[in-house]
């Protein structure tokens, strides 16, 4: 495959998982401590580039200790008061430099780690792309009902027993969903395929498996909207398709009937 | 160390980010605004960018990305449909990927990347202090002035809706203070390294005091003694042994791990003595 062709494909995978696992990340109001986590990936990277150990192993190493941590000290109703998810998200970036800074010549670029390389993926980030898709998908699909119960009564859903295990998976599903964008678009943007796509579809309809199907399709156009407009414009990639779902979010605010129009 | 006169400058500027970054970061804390600060310094990033690809106006590009975002904020946090966190990750992306694209249009791509995120303390020079001086006095004579309904709002937003504050005014108060704080910090320890400044020594101090003055004069000190120390590594570690350490990476670094042994050290205490 030619490195356009893999990054098409690579971004419909990416598409898929993220416009999914977004409307989680939405309706359980997680925008943050996804944020934290991307994050928290990028002194892992750092770190598996000083050691010569494979990037991936460093950011999922990075990312499953944050996990462990909040999961430690914190419920899913804490996160957003969380002292320890303000401090992971604030301080990576100057633990990542440091650590980045000490390579004598340096493996990976700070830029790379930060904004992505979408047109340097592998056939292997693909394969990565494509498993972890599928696992996580498997675990959305058959944990519907109690995922969906929690987000919108947790309480109830606690009493029911639905509660931890369920809230502590899908902490993980949003984990590795991060751990898997960030090579292709970067620390600081794949936030965004997994809030705005979500958000966008929300402007458009109330009914939740609707909700999925837009966030997902919107996920994967701006991808290939993005991809498209970078190599015309000679743009970085990153940059374009995290614009692209921003324009997105702007015209369906204006045109969609749970947008502007809907008043306050 | 002290003889050089740029490490002087250093110094003194740090000092000074310390008393600002304290001093607000409190109010940060207590309003559990990290989130939104954190936002802040991403949206004035590409300010930056965009000032210093128009003739190194960094200080008015920061300022007017620190203003539209503030007011973008403002706007989109009223979408019903649409809750604060997501709002803010959107901004923070869209605001990002922006300032990406105007820093990749430049040939020195890499070098400007990292410096408008992780800055460089050692290049500060007399305006930067002076403007960092000048702003630590705008801060706190608007703490000063409103600091007693920061901190009702704060804990009790319908208490203070309730006297009659504006509740949205205040939000804005605070929104500006913060990103005049990122603005003036930009130039010296870079827009991604600000935050740390803001919200690290903050959060630390909580973990010790409940009280808000012994939380706020704590974080003060904690960054002036994280900041000296810093530049101290930073220092020794690249005149003596020839290692690349920057002074914000290293600063930054140092308040964290105080911050986790902190932690670590105040869930032991708590453990062992039954409440």
């Amino acid at each position: 495959m030619s490195l356009m062709q893999r990054a098409v494909v690579e971004m419909v995978l990416i598409g898929v998982l993220a416009g999914a696992v977004g409307v989680h990340v939405v309706l359980r109001r997680l925008p943050f401590f996804a944020m934290a986590t991307s994050h928290a990936t990028f002194p892992g990277v750092a770190l598996a580039a000083l050691l010569g150990l494979p990037l991936l192993l460093g950011s999922l190493g990075f990312a499953l200790i944050f996990l462990g941590v909040i999961l430690l000290t914190t419920s899913v109703r804490g996160l957003q008061e969380s002292s320890v998810v303000g401090v992971v998200l604030s301080g990576s970036f100057g633990l990542g430099a440091l650590v980045h800074g000490l390579q004598p010549s340096p493996r990976i670029s700070l830029g790379a780690a930060l904004v992505g390389q979408v047109l340097g993926v592998t056939t292997l980030d693909i394969f990565t792309t494509a498993a972890v898709g599928v696992v996580v998908l498997a675990f959305l699909v058959g944990a519907h009902r109690p995922l969906i119960f929690g987000a919108f009564d947790s309480e109830a859903a606690q009493a029911a027993g639905f509660g931890q295990l369920g809230d502590a998976m899908l902490l993980a599903a949003v984990t590795v969903t991060v751990v898997t964008c960030v090579p292709a678009v970067g620390t600081i943007l794949s936030v965004a395929l997994l809030v705005v796509p979500a958000m966008t579809a929300r402007l458009w309809t109330d009914r939740l498996g609707d909700t999925f199907v837009a966030s997902i399709l919107c996920a994967v156009s701006s991808g290939l909207v993005g991809l498209a407009v970078s190599q015309r414009a000679d743009l970085a990639a990153g940059a374009s398709i995290v614009l692209t779902t921003s324009a997105l979010y702007a015209v369906s605010w204006l045109l969609a009937p749970r947008g502007i129009r809907a008043g306050r | 160390m002290f003889a050089e006169p740029f490490m002087q400058r250093a110094f003194v500027e740090m000092a000074l980010l310390s008393l600002l970054c304290g001093l607000v970061g409190t109010v940060v804390l207590i309003r559990r605004h990290a989130f939104v600060t954190d936002a802040l310094s991403h949206t004035v990033f590409p300010g930056v960018a965009v000032g210093y690809a128009a003739g190194n106006h960094l200080f008015l590009g920061a300022l007017v990305a620190a203003v539209i975002s503030a007011v973008l904020l403002a706007v989109l946090t009223r979408v019903r449909r649409a809750d604060d966190d997501s709002v803010l990750a959107l901004l923070i992306s869209s605001f990002f990927a922006f300032g990406i694209i105007v820093v990749s249009r430049r040939p020195s791509f890499q070098s400007d990347l990292g410096t408008f995120l992780f800055g460089s303390v050692l290049t500060v020079d007399r305006n930067v202090i002076v403007q960092t001086a000048a702003i630590t006095v705008i801060v706190i004579v608007v703490l000063v002035a409103a600091g007693k309904e920061l901190y009702l709002r704060a804990f009790d937003v319908e208490a203070a809706s309730a006297m009659g504050y504006k509740v949205p005014v205040l939000d804005s108060i605070l929104n500006s203070l913060v990103a005049l704080v990122v603005v003036s910090a930009a130039q010296a320890v870079g827009t991604a390294l600000v935050v740390p400044l803001l919200i690290v020594p903050a959060a630390t101090s909580r973990l010790v005091s409940d009280r808000v003055g012994r939380i706020a004069v704590l974080s003060i000190v904690l960054t002036a003694v994280g900041a000296a120390a810093g530049l101290a590594v930073s220092y020794s570690a690249s005149v003596r042994h020839s290692l690349r350490v920057e002074a914000g990476a290293a600063i930054t670094s140092i308040l964290v791990v105080v911050f986790a042994i902190t932690a670590f050290a105040t869930t032991m205490a708590r453990r062992r003595r039954p409440v």
